[in-house]
């Protein structure tokens, strides 16, 4: 089954839960699976699976994301470090720092902003794939991106220099 | 801000790539393998996993190749049902195997409640009927969770008990109207119990006593 790890990533940084990402990835197998001898191109395939996983996060899940249920499992077993907003990390624990504060700032983005950022950035999709993906215009695309990166500069601007972002 | 290769280092490091579970995967290779099969008497639309017969079915077969430990053989499992191996036993099998599997994948539960009311309405709409869910806490079972599970044909119930430090998983489904006896295993150093109640079939699986699990049926089901 190609392009599996893709979906479930996709899934379980989409739902932020593992169970949860399971059974959407199961859903969108189970749609995926009738056209899969029918794609040609193995870039397409990914392309089309991944948009069928989001459509399943979104149809599957919306309405319990809305409860504001935040399991975030990479979350829970990691310390969430506090550090002075003028403090420069560069050491391996100043790493740490800047992954935490990265992760509670993408986890913070509007949901489009996010689902955009992370195709792009986590599974190094082109901006047309997004375009695929997300059933986006691509000028929707690249801006939703670059809203999302300043976003980020302004959370991170304090943790780390502005010039690692940019 | 343009692309970065820092930003994008950083951005994985954060949101590492999560390789799928390799239960999923199974049930996938599964799936794809036998796409011909389930692609005419699947639903257009599928909702949950168990209300569609075809997922149900593939489910079971990768339940059944991962019950057997042994990638594809399960062919050789469905052969010898044919054959006529107890029904009982290869059911046994296969149930110490799912709880055996529950504590290993770290897929012991779905729902993580000790709120009986929480864990059963968690159930809704993925099971076609409804489980009993009764939390024991005050006779020294407390209720931990629950997941679907899929044995032996059914689609189950898996309710997940402490007694102790073990852990009893309590497979229920509904019971056949014939289906009045109480089956009493041991099976790889696993105690098992059968019993019905309430129109239910329920099979526990412990690495606790064979007494903790008659000591939990008349707690769980009084009378029965």
């Amino acid at each position: 089954m190609p392009h599996l790890d893709a979906a479930y990533t996709l899934a379980f940084y989409l739902v932020r839960d593992a169970a949860d990402a399971e059974d959407v990835v199961q859903e969108a197998v189970l749609r995926a699976v009738r056209y899969l001898s029918t794609l040609r191109s193995d870039a397409s395939a990914r392309t089309w699976l991944l948009a069928i996983v989001r459509r399943e996060c979104y149809s599957a899940y919306r309405a319990r994301r809305a409860r504001a249920e935040h399991t975030l499992e990479r979350g829970d077993d990691e310390e969430r470090q506090i550090v002075d907003p003028g403090e420069r990390p560069d050491d391996a624990a100043g790493r740490s720092v800047l992954r935490s504060h990265l992760i509670a700032a993408v986890d913070a983005l509007p949901e489009r902003l996010r689902e955009t950022l992370i195709l792009r950035e986590i599974q190094d999709c082109s901006y047309e794939e997004i375009a695929t993906i997300t059933e986006a215009p691509l000028g929707t695309v690249m801006s939703r991106l670059s809203r999302a990166r300043a976003k980020l500069a302004d959370e991170l601007g304090g943790v780390l220099d502005i010039e690692e972002l940019s | 801000m343009s692309e970065s290769p820092d930003f994008r280092r950083a951005m994985r490091d954060a949101f590492p790539e999560r390789p799928a579970p390799e239960q999923l995967r199974a049930w996938a290779q599964n799936v794809a393998r036998t796409g011909g099969d389930t692609r005419h008497s699947e639903p257009e639309r599928v909702r949950t996993i168990s209300r569609s017969a075809g997922a149900r079915r593939v489910l079971q077969a990768a339940a059944l190749v991962l019950a057997l430990g042994a990638g594809w053989g399960g062919h050789a499992l469905a052969i010898g049902l044919a054959r006529g191996t107890s029904a009982d036993d290869a059911m046994v099998g296969e149930l110490v195997d799912s709880h055996v599997r529950s504590l290993l994948a770290d897929h012991l539960m779905d729902v993580k409640s000790t709120d009986q009311h929480t864990v059963k309405p968690w159930f809704i709409g993925k099971a076609d009927f409804a489980p009993q869910v009764t939390d024991l806490a005050s006779d020294g079972f407390p209720l931990l969770g629950g997941r679907i599970e899929y044995v032996a044909g059914h689609s189950a119930a898996a309710l997940v008990f402490g007694r102790r430090k073990h852990v009893i998983n309590v497979y229920e489904w509904p019971a056949s109207s014939a289906d009045q006896r109480v089956v009493r295993e041991q099976r790889s150093g696993y105690s098992l119990l059968h019993w019905t109640a309430n129109g239910l079939s329920f099979w526990a699986v412990t690495d606790a006593t064979p007494a903790d699990l008659d000591a939990f049926r008349s707690a769980y089901t009084p009378g029965h």
